[in-house]
């Protein structure tokens, strides 16, 4: 016969502070103190290759950048690559769009794209040791990575129909560079590199704006008190960043210019950094 | 077939956001639209609590359970469950070992499972089946066929969970979140907290005698209102306050399973909360 108290089944060891809050944030958030917590791989990079900016270029853009992050992995840099969805994404973002469906099916929608982008680049890199991971198998990362492969996944979080509906407008506001930073955070990688087409961040669009000027480092809330109208990143990453634990400072770099995702894993100042405060 | 565009070295498809970043604010503006397609608009979500109900054992599931299996009848269901006591206890063990909080909502779904499998097993003589999310679109398919789908809560950000925006070291996002956003995205009709007590009051009123019942209240008004222990989460308040297809939510106490046909008829039985978009706010909530 169970035991119950107050009417709700008890057991020894199960009394704890959180057990009669309800976990609705704040209050029940009080309890536990700090935030710091463990590190799971803290000596892996996550690579994230742009969709449009660099895949939607083919090969004159993309097989240059893979070259140099085989050498990295030859060298022993230790990474995780993951890719962006680009102009596919935009179209169907679009037909969605004109047929006025929720932000939880354009996130599913969206999901298809850098899946593809994965494997194309899992196909080039396979004699180096590419091999495409999917969201169940990130508890085998260790295994794949100690045996030399080089995993590439989707940027794309896994929200899918669980995509919030954002204050304005109908886009998922969780794209894949905000996917890439939240899987950077919580294995507490090394650090989070984002390969673009562009020098860094610009004071707006620098492809349809060409007075707009190069900011080499900026801090994610000085960035969000810009308010300028674009970005060279996710609006989402920059809240995130001030809130997180672990991934302070992420670094946007040109794949275009051979080297420079050497020159970053390296830490010089190439790019744009972007900093938590 | 679209036309290709090449002209700048990147292999385009014309549409109206080609060459956009999608992190422009004027683009997203554009994009902007209080009202949605609805999936499946004829199906209601019962969120049954983890804590409030299940924790309770017999004498509150097996009443709720006969009620659901009765009313199925005249409505179609979908079922979602939290995981209560064991899942307060995984956040203990976790938050203590240092699981970052991606870790924490990666694992606090298995005691959530626990229970969805008690509810289908219970519900299976009335057509009680598990409702997972690679079987999300086949939603249909199990409510033609007089199925009651019954799923876990918490949403499958795994370990993409983002920082909180609370202190403390608890993921924002719990069954209350995850259920709801099932809800939004299928364009559900009603959604309803099944709790043990009769509503939303100014305080736990199980704790404080003194707390006093809301009828009626905005998501936004219980986010800035000071109250010291909600019974939904703080983020559920943010993310219904956004919600295009489901407007509002009705808490009610499933103690009594009158109360839970009385809401399905449409009675204003419990706390009802409105999102912004609600058309009955007035837009005093805007």
């Amino acid at each position: 016969m169970s035991t119950k108290r107050h009417g709700k089944i008890w057991i020894e060891g199960m009394d704890t502070p959180l057990l009669n809050k309800t976990l609705s944030g704040r209050n029940s958030g009080d309890e536990p103190g700090d935030r710091s917590s463990v590190s799971i791989l803290p000596d892996v990079w996550i690579i994230k290759i742009g969709g449009q900016s660099i895949m939607d270029r083919g090969k004159s853009a993309v097989l240059p950048i893979l070259e140099d992050l085989v050498a990295a992995h030859q060298r022993g840099v230790r990474f995780i690559l993951c890719t962006g969805g680009g102009t596919r994404a935009r179209h169907v973002y679009s037909l969605g769009l004109d047929l006025n469906l929720p932000t939880g099916m354009l996130a599913r929608l969206g999901s298809t794209v850098p899946v593809q982008n994965a494997r194309m680049l899992q196909m080039l890199l396979a004699k180096d040791g590419g091999i495409v991971i999917y969201a169940d198998d990130f508890d085998k990362l260790p295994f794949f990575l100690n045996s030399g492969c080089i995993p590439i996944t989707s940027g794309m979080p896994p929200n899918e129909f669980w995509e919030k509906s954002a204050a304005v407008g109908l886009i998922p506001s969780n794209r894949t560079d905000a996917g890439v930073y939240l899987l950077g955070e919580f294995l507490g990688a090394k650090g989070v590199l984002y390969i673009k087409d562009e020098d860094g961040l610009y004071t707006d669009d620098p492809k349809k704006d060409p007075q707009a000027k190069l900011i080499p480092e900026i801090s994610a809330r000085e960035l969000l008190d810009s308010d300028q109208d674009d970005l060279i990143i996710e609006r989402v990453v920059l809240e995130y960043m001030v809130r997180a634990e672990k991934v302070r400072k992420i670094q946007i770099v040109n794949g275009l210019k051979p080297g420079e995702v050497n020159a970053a894993i390296d830490g010089e100042p190439v790019g744009t950094i972007i900093r938590a405060e | 077939m679209k036309a290709m565009v090449k002209d700048d070295g990147r292999t385009h498809l014309d549409s109206a956001l080609m060459r956009e970043s999608l992190v422009s604010k004027s683009l997203i503006e554009n994009t902007d639209s209080v009202t949605v397609q609805r999936m499946v608009p004829d199906v209601r979500v019962l969120a049954i609590g983890g804590r409030s109900i299940m924790d309770r054992g017999r004498e509150a599931i097996l009443p709720l359970v006969e009620a659901i299996a009765e009313l199925k009848k005249e409505f179609r269901l979908i079922v979602g469950v939290g995981g209560g006591a064991r899942a307060r206890h995984t956040y203990e063990i976790g938050i203590d070992l240092g699981l970052p909080i991606g870790g924490l909502a990666r694992i606090v779904g298995g005691v959530e499972e626990n229970n969805r499998d008690i509810l289908q097993f219970l519900l299976a003589p009335h057509g009680g089946i598990t409702f997972i999310k690679e079987h999300f679109q086949d939603l249909q398919l199990f409510l033609a066929n007089g199925m009651i789908p019954i799923c876990i809560g918490q949403p499958p950000y795994h370990f993409w969970e983002p920082p909180s925006k609370e202190k403390g070291r608890l993921p924002d996002n719990g069954p209350d979140v995850g259920l709801f956003l099932q809800a939004e995205v299928i364009g559900a009709e009603q959604f309803i907290f099944v709790k043990d007590v009769d509503g939303v009051y100014t305080d736990d009123p199980q704790k404080n005698p003194d707390a006093k019942f809301i009828a009626e209240i905005t998501a936004r008004e219980l986010l800035d209102g000071g109250y010291p222990d909600l019974p939904i989460e703080r983020e559920f308040l943010r993310t219904l306050d956004n919600a295009r297809s489901v407007t509002s939510v009705r808490v009610i106490n499933g103690l009594n399973t009158d109360n839970l046909r009385r809401a399905l008829e449409g009675d204003a039985v419990g706390t009802i909360i409105y999102s912004r978009r609600h058309p009955g706010t007035g837009g005093k909530n805007r």
